[in-house]
Formats: C-alpha cells, structure tokens, sequence
C-alpha cells in the first residue's frame, strides 16, 4: 500500500515538475523562434555599397541549379545606363520556389557573391504564378548612400565585372 | 455444418492501407487473420515510387548528389554520402581528411536525430505519446545543430563531390558538445523507461522475436539484424570515410524481440556520442574540398557502401564517361527489412501489427525501387520491355 502510493507520488512529481518548466515551443505567428546564421531561406541578390547590382548576369547560377529553379536572361551595360560593373547585368532574373530545393548551389557558383540564401522562410502563395520571384522582389533595397539602378557613371571607373576578392580560406 | 467447412478453408484478410491512420506512409498490407491471429501477411509497396533512378539518368554528376539526398527524409545525408564517395572512388578523388571527418560528423548526428525520430513514433504506437513527445524535444536540439552547422533542418547538402561544403568552427564544437552531453542524459532516462516501464514491456518484450537463423534467412540489415545477434555494421566490417581514424563498437544484442530492438537502437546513440566528442576533439586539419573535381567521370562501375541509421545503403554507380551516370541502382535498408515484418507477423495479435512493422523502422519512401525476384529455381525473373509491353496489352485484352 504504502509501495503503491510512493510510486504514485513519484510519478506525480514528474508531472509537476513539467508542469511549472517553461514550455519549449513557440506561439509561432506571433513569436518566431530565431534561424541560425548559416540558415539557408529566400534568396536575395545584393548590391554593392553605392548601390549598384552584384548581380552581372553571367547564369552560372542557373546553370548550376540543380533542379533548374533560376532564369537568367542578361543584357548590356553601358555607363549612361549602368546597373552592375562589367559588361552585362541581368535584366531578367526569375527563380520558382516551387522548383528551388534551398541546397545553395546558386550561392556556391556566383562569382560575385550577388545571390545569398537569407534567412526569409515564409513563402507561401495562393497560386502558382506567384511562386515565380522575379527579379524585383528578390534585390535588396538600395544602401543609405548608394544611389538607385540605373546609373550614370564615369567611363572607365565599372570596367571589371568581376571585383577583386580574397582566395576563399 | 457446410458453412463450418468453408469457414475453415476460407480466410479472412484484413487489409490495411494504402491510406490507413496507423501507417505514417503508404504501403497496403493484407493480413490473414484467425480470430485476433494473424496467419499470414503480404506487402506491396511502391505507392510512392518516384523513378529516382531512372531521374538520375537524365541528370550530371553534381545535380544526382542532390537528387539522391531526396530519396529519403530522415536519412538524407547518408544518400548524398554514399553516392559521393562511389563518384568519388570511380574519378578516383582522394577526399581530405578534414572533409571526412565533417562527413561522418554529419553522418552521426543525423544517426541520432533518425534514432530519436524513431524512437518517438515506436513510442507512439505503443500507446505511450508522452515518450513520444519527451523524445522529439529531445530530437530539435539535433535538428538545431544541424541547422546551425548546415544550414538547412532536413536535407542538409553537406557534401560536395571531392569534399562537403562547410566548417565547423569552435563555436559550432562548442555547441555542439553541449548538446551531446544533454542527449545523452536523456539518453540513459529512456533506456531505462524501456526496459524498466512494466506497461512498456508488455508491448515490446517477446514480441516479434527473430532469432539469429531466421535473421540469417531473411538478410534483416542494420539495428534489427544486430538485436537479433547478427554481428553486421559496414562501419565496422568494411571501415569507410573517417571511421577508420575513428573506429566505432558494434552494438549487438541477442533477444532478438523488439524490446531489443529498442535497446540496440539506444545503445547504439551512446556510441555516436562517444564518436561525435572523438572526432570534435580530435578533428584533423585541411582543406574542406579537392581543388578540381573532374566534370565527365571515366568509365567504369563501382559499388559504395555505407551505414545508414537503418542499415546498409548500398549503391551501384555505372559511368559510361559522360556527364551523366549510366546506371544508378539504389538498395536500401528498409526494402531488406520489410521481409522480415512478414515472417515475424505470423502468430502475433493483430493490435501487435504497427510496433512490428515499426520495429524495423521503416522508411516507405526508400522502398519504393524495382525489385528483381530470384525465384526457387535460383534464376532472376527479368522482364524484357517487349515482354512487359506484351503482359500489358494482354491484362487489358483479358479485362475487356
């Protein structure tokens, strides 16, 4: 009898125990929980500091994709109507997040670092149409001081496309 | 009396599935019942086969890693492991150490999350849900590891061919040591809920017993192999990657029911800590990758395998020179294990059916491949493509 009523107070303290820990999940749409740094979500396309595209359009990305997620169709830069240094920006830039399975292959292939998977994973849409990202919503927003795309440039000053970087270490 | 007679020859099946609330995934099983008896079971798969192998066909050598880190869920990084080290042996790519290291890393935690996982919806069907969520608590601060070290919860993309894809720092050491030490912790509480928790014991100890010939016989693959006594692990009999610095302990147990099951499973998260510290502490340097990895593979065929937290991935890798693989043969764990589900049901209670099936953790999505049945004269039963054309049109004719 006695046995019985330990074991019984011994599975009740398990119960109270729980009972006053705080909870581990999260009020989800009102609370959300934070992503880890290396988190790979939406993508975005970047600029650089005076607010021109990273992006040059060369579709190593598209041509990397394995599941053929991205559409990359370049055209010319000229310096009355710059949006990236080098020759070429992409004029059209579409990914379909339906097709896109977030390995970051794009992100490995990209010469200028312009596509980086981002912390974004609320993609929902109410067709299929709508899960084409185009270009306009994937570019991030102009920096403070950077001025908007396109740009008139000096000649001579965006020749590389390609900017000098550190070997990978 | 007449109807005693049929009733006798007769058997009553209940089928289950495709769609049924106590399976998870789809698979239709039919058991013949005696009462609450079961005297017979049949499976048939392939409700969600998905022509992966032939996919990859169509697809280069770098896209494939992809395509296979999907044929499995839970187990995705061990897909992506053994199909790179078979690319890797045929353009005969020597991966860094480094790289290995970080693979089996990978490799082992997901081995533990894919444990946790089990082990909570084994919990589950035995009616014991508050094991089930305790164990999937547990299993997220796996899962935020790997986001942490990865970057994605599921389908990690660790691995490049000729490397993976990232470091691990020593913030991320730092994290996910702590993180270890807490699992096993909670480890040892559940080892001792299973074999202790008499309520539990009632659905698991004695049930679905498969000794050591039977299993022989059936060629059950990974922890349900070793719970019979089996002593079978590719880590051990065939060290690959980074478990050759890093030898691991085979677990093995000889009970061969699914309380065994469950303890093999959870000693066996024990040794994956241990492993996971070793290699924290003992991480060799390098780089991350081979600097250039060949973009057509020469001819050739190999054979990779790999442990997987089921058993043994086995793939067959054909290359014709190409970008493209020529042949690619997947064998999972799952679709070796299924057989035994079947000899072990006969004699058991209907209400014992799911911790059964779930007793050899089974994935539906790795099963779903093509078969070739070696019938009792010993020759494989191969359909040419005229012959299954021809079977086609005489199903129909014969309907019509």
């Amino acid at each position: 009898m006695i046995k019985e009523i330990g074991e019984l107070l011994k599975g009740m303290s398990i119960t109270m125990r729980h009972f006053v820990t705080p909870p581990v999940t999260v009020q989800y749409p009102e609370v959300k929980r934070p992503v880890r740094n290396r988190f790979k979500g939406r993508h975005e396309l970047k600029r650089y500091d005076n607010g021109l595209e990273k992006c040059i359009g060369c579709a190593l990305c598209a041509a990397a994709c394995p599941a053929d997620a991205i559409f990359v169709e370049a055209s010319e830069n000229t310096d009355e109507n710059r949006f990236s240094p080098g020759e070429r920006y992409s004029s059209t830039y579409e990914i379909n997040m339906l097709r896109c399975i977030y390995c970051g292959f794009c992100e490995d292939a990209c010469p200028t670092e312009a596509i980086v998977l981002e912390h974004n994973y609320e993609l929902s849409f109410y067709d299929r149409q709508s899960a084409i990202y185009t270009k306009d919503m994937l570019i991030v927003d102009v920096p403070v001081n950077g001025l908007p795309t396109p740009q008139t440039v000096e000649p001579g000053i965006f020749n590389k496309a390609i900017p000098e970087m550190e070997d990978p270490k | 009396m007449m109807l005693e007679m049929t009733q006798k020859e007769e058997k009553f099946i209940i089928p289950i599935g495709p769609q049924h609330p106590a399976l998870k995934e789809p698979g239709h099983f039919e058991f013949a019942v005696d009462g609450e008896l079961v005297t017979d079971a049949t499976v048939r798969l392939g409700y969600v086969h998905r022509g992966i192998e032939k996919g990859a066909e169509a697809r280069n050598w770098n896209q494939n890693l992809y395509l296979v880190e999907r044929i499995c869920g839970i187990c995705s990084h061990i897909h992506a492991f053994t199909y790179a080290r078979g690319v890797e042996r045929l353009a005969e790519v020597e991966v860094p150490p480094r790289a290995q290291a970080i693979r089996v890393l990978v490799a082992e935690l997901e081995r533990i999350h894919s444990h946790m996982l089990w082990f909570g919806v084994a919990a589950h069907e035995a009616g014991f849900d508050t094991l089930f969520m305790f164990s999937w608590r547990d299993r997220e601060t796996i899962m935020d590891i790997l986001e942490g070290l990865t970057g994605n919860r599921v389908n990690y993309s660790a691995n490049v061919l000729g490397g993976v894809k990232f470091d691990v720092t020593d913030e991320h050491r730092k994290t996910i040591l702590e993180a270890v030490d807490f699992m096993e912790k909670r480890t040892k509480h559940y080892l001792n809920v299973v074999t202790t928790d008499a309520m539990f014991l009632q659905r698991t100890r004695g049930i679905g017993v498969a000794n050591l010939q039977q299993a022989h016989r059936l060629g059950i693959l990974g922890p349900t192999a070793r719970a019979s006594g089996v002593k079978r692990d590719v880590r051990v009999d065939a060290p690959y990657s980074a478990y050759k610095q890093f030898p691991i302990k085979m677990v093995v147990e000889t009970a061969g029911d699914l309380e065994a099951r469950f303890v093999v499973r959870l000693k066996e998260l024990f040794e994956s800590y241990r492993l996971i510290r070793e290699i924290l502490n003992n991480m060799p340097e390098g780089d991350l990758q081979v600097k250039r990895f060949p973009r057509r593979i020469k001819p050739g065929e190999v054979i990779s395998r790999v442990e997987a937290p089921r058993g043994e991935v086995f793939y067959y890798i054909r290359s014709n020179g190409g970008e493209m693989p020529e042949r690619l043969k997947v064998r999972t764990p799952t679709m070796m294990n299924m057989a035994s589900v079947l000899a072990m049901a006969v004699g058991h209670q209907l209400a014992d059916m799911p911790m059964l099936l779930v007793g050899i953790d089974p994935c539906f999505s790795c099963n779903d491949r093509g078969v070739a049945i070696c019938n009792s004269k010993g020759d494989h039963d191969q359909w040419t493509w005229e012959r299954l054309r021809q079977h086609g049109i005489d199903f129909y004719a014969e309907k019509v």
